[in-house]
């Protein structure tokens, strides 16, 4: 296990009902992109705060669709239900705003974005986050300490850093940017789309120690993966299956196992 | 001497091909001041430099033959052989009206040259500016040019370069009611290397034209030229860039890009590159692209928690930053890059 007891300081003097913080979907309905094709046909789940709960499904089943509509991007829109995270209304708000609340999004395909150095990139965005929740901002020192730190533990070059963020980086360095960046900004629910996808063994056994070791009573996660091989290593609280645009079928952390042994097919019709 | 009553017939316009999407005559209005007034520019030359009034070089631009009529005298600079004065030659309070400037740099000489271009409300300025530079003579020039809405300048710059000299120069335009600013080179020995950058950046209803004519007929010449835009509103921006290779001028590489970014449905970028080459063993090339801000992109950087407008703001000055990457005035860079960023706070609105 990593030693990440720092990351519990410099939250200020910002005070959260932690119990409250639960992802609430009810009977979400969504359509993608001009031709407005129906991908979620009524999904309903609870993840309470603490608990780690996994999605897994078929190609297509509407997993990754689930990931954006949460975070609410352009092109991804809710015609029917509702989501909470913490009592707040999700779907109201700007994808900025579901980030400040303590959304984050571990991407399937990170995206690179050329000219800007991770450091400003990151910098910008926990200032931002913290700006919209009324909190200090942190100073170039403590953020250069927490961030140095942390890329020791999760075995990042530091001239990772100063590069332009993701520009040039492998898929498995990618994928543990994402997790640095998750890290760095301590969010209360994360959701993690295919991030063991593109992982040799070693990558994902840091992706996993740092995935862990924000595991806490006070934050929520949900693991979007189309195989089991991630959960060796991240035990989830529940499992979930998502075909045909809901939930089809539940259970607990060895239900991944027998599913990834007899496949998706029964939960398909 | 032309008379007042027949300027504007002689303002070039868009049946001139070189003027197509920058017609001056429709932007001047009769009676605008400084049409046929005389600049009053404002020199800090570097120590053991001194102005000078006098003939000047003459100019066959027709822009060039209008500040002739109505300038008087040229501003004249002279830096002797293999002087490297350590201050910048500054030139300000180009307001309005016509202006000539000659600069001369001897055998081996530099200087640094850094124009502030702003004029007044409906101010009209037409500055000519020729300069050769003598064998291994280097000049850097910066130009800052930010005009109210409704003020119209042009600003030509005639350059004849001899052997093994060098040409550096970066443009930042923020616009105006018309800016075309000129470039003329003329290579008159082998080895030249000229890097010629530039970006603008335009929202309301502002205008500006890069324009650049590079003639080479001397082997071995390194040309580069990298010009950036970013238009919002109704912005239009013109880029115009012209390499002349004569047969003579072998092993010559050349480059030649301009990319724009366009972020409204209303605004314009209107491009022509030109490659005109007679000599058979060159490395001449050019890109252009127009486009938009990364949509993923930026939904990336929201997810993170950076609000539309910052984010928008960081990937555009991202995509300008390399226009002024080489300048090795770190100072100058810094101050350019902070003007790029206040006109994306004002323009984006954060």
């Amino acid at each position: 296990m990593l030693d990440l007891s720092f990351l519990l300081f410099g939250r200020g003097n910002y005070q959260i009902d932690w119990n409250k913080i639960m992802l609430k979907i009810n009977d979400l309905h969504a359509v993608v992109g001009e031709a407005r094709s129906q991908i979620l046909t009524g999904l309903s789940l609870k993840v309470p705060a603490g608990e780690v709960h996994a999605i897994m499904g078929p190609n297509g089943a509407g997993k990754s669709t689930l990931s954006y509509v949460l975070t609410g991007r352009d092109d991804y829109e809710v015609t029917e239900g509702t989501v909470e995270l913490g009592g707040q209304n999700l779907l109201d708000m700007e994808p900025e705003e579901r980030a400040a609340s303590g959304l984050f999004l571990s991407f399937q395909y990170p995206l690179e974005i050329p000219g800007v150095p991770t450091m400003t990139f990151l910098k910008t965005a926990l200032n931002a986050q913290r700006k919209a929740r009324g909190e200090e901002e942190m100073g170039a020192p403590e953020f250069l300490k927490k961030a140095r730190a942390l890329a020791k533990e999760l075995k990042i070059k530091p001239d990772m850093l100063k590069r332009p963020l993701n520009v040039g980086f492998s898929g498995g360095e990618k994928k543990r940017m994402e997790i640095f960046q998750m890290m760095m900004l301590e969010p209360s629910f994360i959701v993690m789309d295919e991030t063991d996808s593109g992982l040799d063994v070693d990558a994902l056994r840091i992706v996993a120690d740092g995935v862990n070791s924000l595991r806490s009573p006070d934050r929520g996660m949900l693991i979007i993966t189309h195989y089991q091989r991630l959960l060796d290593y991240i035990t989830p609280d529940k499992v979930h299956v998502l075909a045909g645009g809901k939930i089809a079928a539940s259970g607990d952390a060895d239900f991944a196992k027998l599913l990834e042994k007899e496949g998706y097919d029964k939960y398909a019709a | 001497m032309v008379g007042v009553m027949n300027i504007i017939n002689q303002l070039p316009h868009r049946r001139m091909e070189a003027w197509k999407w920058t017609d001056v005559s429709r932007a001047v209005p009769e009676g605008m001041p400084g049409l046929s007034l005389a600049m009053a520019p404002r020199f800090t030359p570097p120590a053991g430099i001194s102005v000078m009034q006098g003939e000047g070089a003459t100019s066959d631009t027709v822009m060039g033959k209008l500040a002739a009529n109505f300038a008087g005298q040229s501003w004249n600079f002279h830096v002797p052989a293999n002087t490297h004065p350590a201050d910048s030659l500054l030139i300000e309070n180009l307001i309005s009206g016509h202006g000539r400037i000659t600069i001369k740099l001897e055998k081996g000489a530099s200087l640094t040259v850094v124009e502030h271009h702003k004029g007044a409300d409906k101010s009209f300025a037409n500055i000519d500016m020729q300069i050769h530079l003598a064998e291994g003579a280097k000049l850097t020039r910066i130009l800052v040019h930010d005009d109210p809405e409704t003020a119209t300048r042009i600003s030509t710059a005639s350059l004849t370069a001899e052997k093994d000299t060098k040409f550096e120069q970066y443009v930042l335009s923020f616009g105006g009611a018309l800016f075309r600013l000129e470039t003329r080179l003329y290579g008159k020995g082998e080895g030249i290397e000229a890097h010629m950058n530039g970006a603008y950046l335009l929202s309301g209803d502002k205008h500006t034209d890069m324009t650049s004519h590079t003639e080479l007929s001397h082997p071995n010449c390194h040309i580069r030229q990298s010009v950036k835009g970013v238009v919002t509103d109704k912005a239009r921006g013109v880029f115009q860039g012209k390499f002349h290779v004569e047969k003579e001028a072998q092993h010559t590489d050349a480059e030649m890009r301009h990319d724009a970014l366009m972020l409204s449905d209303r605004a314009q970028i209107r491009s022509k590159p030109e490659l005109e080459i007679y000599a058979d063993d060159v490395a001449c090339a050019h890109g252009n692209t127009i486009g938009a801000l990364d949509e993923s992109a930026l939904f990336y950087m929201r997810q993170r928690g950076i609000p539309l407008a910052q984010a928008k703001a960081l990937l555009t000055e991202a995509f300008l930053a390399s226009v002024f990457d080489d300048m090795a005035d770190e100072d100058m860079k810094a101050s350019l890059m902070k003007q790029i960023n206040q006109w994306l706070e004002a323009s984006y609105g954060f």
